[in-house]
């Protein structure tokens, strides 16, 4: 190992400290499975955020293989209060990326640990990894004949379902509030010791696959979007493959359709005769995804004008809403339900479309996979809008009802619009909820449009809890912000349950701004 | 760490796919593998720009994947170790120039073809 002066270091540990930890580490996972040199580290540090790399630069990686080589690396950390920051595939894009919350923290890279341990196709369910990789998973059911599909987010031929799992991601299939449907997780504690939630805890269960709530407390949730262990197995339920599967798009002419969409779709949505997560793209989602090209009609700065968003839906056929969702079951229920989705689109003035190659365009192609748990990146074309790179999802939660996402959508369009960004959002409908998710697309070469980028998000944050509106999720750059709002009780028990389990405040000290 | 001791056959069944995915997983000696399972799915349905057939420098392959650019998102040595991505990126700068349009067009079912309204 090379021995450069070191120019990160985990925050109030002095560089001999870190070096014998160093040392010790090495012996147990091996020399070539520890990076600590700025150019072995740079993958670690590239991120999508409106701040400075630096205030996100790891001071080393780690690779451990086992849960084992994780409990004696969680013995060095704690005897040297060394942070650290475990990541499974890595690929939190427009939340963080691979990088820690804390410059300094020692990133614990668990994308190694790859094994799919177990896949029982009769319960149809799977117990897997930090490291696996959707695409992994779904070549291994391909291969096996397994008819089991899964729901993924966008990313989903690099992301995994566990390290996506833990930060509550969310995907387009009936299964696609990934926390609900997970059962049982092993976690490693800051002192090493090995938990498994729900039925796992008792010796010789087989059933900590199927049931997910064990007895006593149901811990699984305080092992997501926290900082309380090093989560090293999840299960999963995987979904049947249904003998008729019928995807669709209907797309609607108005910004203020969405008002009609919504309270039509969301009784189909909560009776389940739609199970899956609808999506309702805006325009300027579905555009870049359709390879408009952003300079043909907004040549110059600032925002993209109405007309110009108008002239894009005329020339490429695009709704100012485009739904997606999808009818699973036989092609007796299909057909059953098909009739009422059709009057519903005729009743609300929708063009339905349900053959993506010939009517509709490229964007509907990825949806229609995704929403089978296809994985593909078809998605990443939204960062050919704006270019440069910089993106951070801005996600308050909506109620799923129609006036509360019409006042969202002008929130936030005319927030961004002060700032010079576009409206690049859609609403995922949950079962009761939606995401709004709205990607704050800016260009991060461009040092005026980062500061602009990063006040556009701070006033996003600030005016929506204004209104009682917050986040599903954010980035580890304004962690401690949106923590903020959540009130203070809900952080003081985070803080008591921190000191409690991880004294030292050795696991992603800050993440979601739970910290001692 | 077998969670169903019970289920014998099941459980062996398992263990073997288990191996199977390990050595299946990591980027393997198969020289466009790691295009295959990763790259191609930006660059040959022009999400990403097309790199086949450009005589792209090998080391600035290299340089990109581990740091990203732009867009592109930085892949570490536990996704693409060294040797999978020393030989992808001789793959991808050796390829031919016609290889980038027989790359798009045997990819497996997708919207391919739009790709090419867009520029
Ligand atoms: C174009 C695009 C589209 C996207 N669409 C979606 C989408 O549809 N749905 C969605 O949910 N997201 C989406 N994302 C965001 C993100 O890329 C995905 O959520 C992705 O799955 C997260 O990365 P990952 O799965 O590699 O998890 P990781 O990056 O490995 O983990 C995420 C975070 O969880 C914590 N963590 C990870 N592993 C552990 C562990 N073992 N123990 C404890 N804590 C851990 C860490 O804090 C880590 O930073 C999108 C991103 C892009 C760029």
């Amino acid at each position: 190992m090379t021995t450069t002066p070191r120019n990160v270091l985990p925050k109030g540990v002095s560089a001999s400290d870190f070096e014998q930890a160093l040392t010790q580490i090495r012996a147990i996972v091996g020399a070539e499975y520890v990076v600590a040199e700025d150019t072995a580290l740079a993958p670690y540090n590239k991120i999508m955020m409106a701040v400075p790399d630096e205030q996100h630069a790891p001071s080393a990686a780690v690779m451990p293989d086992s849960v084992e080589q994780i409990q004696a690396i969680m013995k060095v950390l704690n005897q040297h209060r060394i942070p650290v920051y475990p990541i499974s595939t890595g690929k939190n894009l427009g939340y963080g990326s691979a990088a820690p919350v804390e410059r300094g923290q020692l990133v614990m890279d668990l994308r190694r640990m790859n094994r799919i341990l177990d896949v029982d196709a009769e319960l149809c369910t799977a117990l897997v990894e930090p490291g696996v990789t959707y695409q992994q998973l779904y070549d291994y059911l391909q291969e096996k004949k397994l008819p089991l599909w899964f729901s993924c987010p966008a990313p989903s031929v690099i992301a995994g379902p566990l390290g996506n799992m833990v930060d509550r991601g969310v995907g387009y299939t009936p299964y696609g509030e990934h926390f609900l449907f997970s059962s049982g997780m092993e976690v490693v504690l800051a002192d090493g010791e090995v938990l498994r939630t729900g039925m796992g805890s008792m010796p010789g269960s087989n059933t900590w696959q199927v049931f997910k709530w064990g007895y006593g407390p149901t811990l699984d949730g305080i092992f997501t979007q926290s900082n309380y262990g090093i989560v090293t197995k999840m299960g999963m339920w995987l979904m049947p493959a249904p003998p008729d599967y019928r995807p669709f798009l209907i797309q609607y002419p108005e910004d203020t359709d969405i008002t009609k969409i919504v309270d039509a779709l969301r009784p189909l949505r909560i009776a389940m005769v739609i199970p899956n997560a609808v999506v309702i793209a805006h325009t300027l989602w579905e555009a870049p995804c359709t390879k408009v090209n952003r300079a043909d009609y907004h040549p110059g700065p600032g925002a993209i004008s109405d007309e110009a968003v108008q002239k894009i839906r005329k020339d490429h056929n695009l709704g100012a809403w485009n739904v997606y969702a999808a009818l699973y079951g036989t092609p007796e229920t299909n057909a059953a339900n098909w009739k009422i989705i059709e009057q519903v689109a005729a009743a609300t003035g929708g063009t339905l479309i349900t053959d993506s190659t010939e009517q509709g365009g490229r964007a509907t192609q990825y949806r229609f996979d995704l929403m089978k748990g296809k994985p593909n990146l078809g998605e990443f074309d939204l960062y050919n809008w704006r270019g440069g790179g910089g993106s951070m999802w801005f996600a308050p939660v909506s109620q799923a009802k129609g006036s509360e996402t019409l006042k969202q959508m002008r929130m936030a369009k005319d927030i961004l619009a002060k700032y010079g960004f576009d409206y690049v959002g859609e609403f995922i409908v949950g079962w009761r909820d939606m995401h709004h998710v709205i990607d704050l697309l800016y260009d991060r070469s461009d040092a005026e449009q980062m500061k602009k980028a990063h006040a556009c998000f701070d006033e996003l944050l600030q005016s929506f809890a204004r209104e009682g509106y917050g986040v599903y999720r954010a980035n580890t750059a304004f962690a401690e912000k949106v923590a903020a709002t959540y009130g203070p009780v809900k952080r003081d028990v985070e803080r008591r349950l921190k000191r409690a389990l991880d004294p030292n405040n050795i696991i992603a000290p800050g993440r979601c701004g739970i910290s001692i | 760490m077998q969670p169903n001791k019970t289920r014998i056959l099941v459980a062996s069944l398992v263990l073997g796919c288990a191996q199977l995915a390990l050595a299946a997983d990591p980027p393997a000696q198969e020289r466009d593998r790691t295009y295959a399972k990763v790259c191609g799915f930006c660059h040959d349905k022009g999400v990403g720009p097309a790199i086949l057939g450009r005589e792209l420098p090998v080391a600035y392959i290299e340089n990109v994947v581990r740091h990203g650019f732009r867009a592109m998102p930085s892949f570490r040595s536990t996704e693409i170790d060294n040797a999978a991505l020393a030989s992808v990126a001789r793959w991808v700068s050796q390829s031919p120039a016609t290889s980038a349009a027989s790359a798009s067009a045997t990819a497996p079912a997708s919207p391919a073809a739009p790709a090419t309204k867009a520029q």
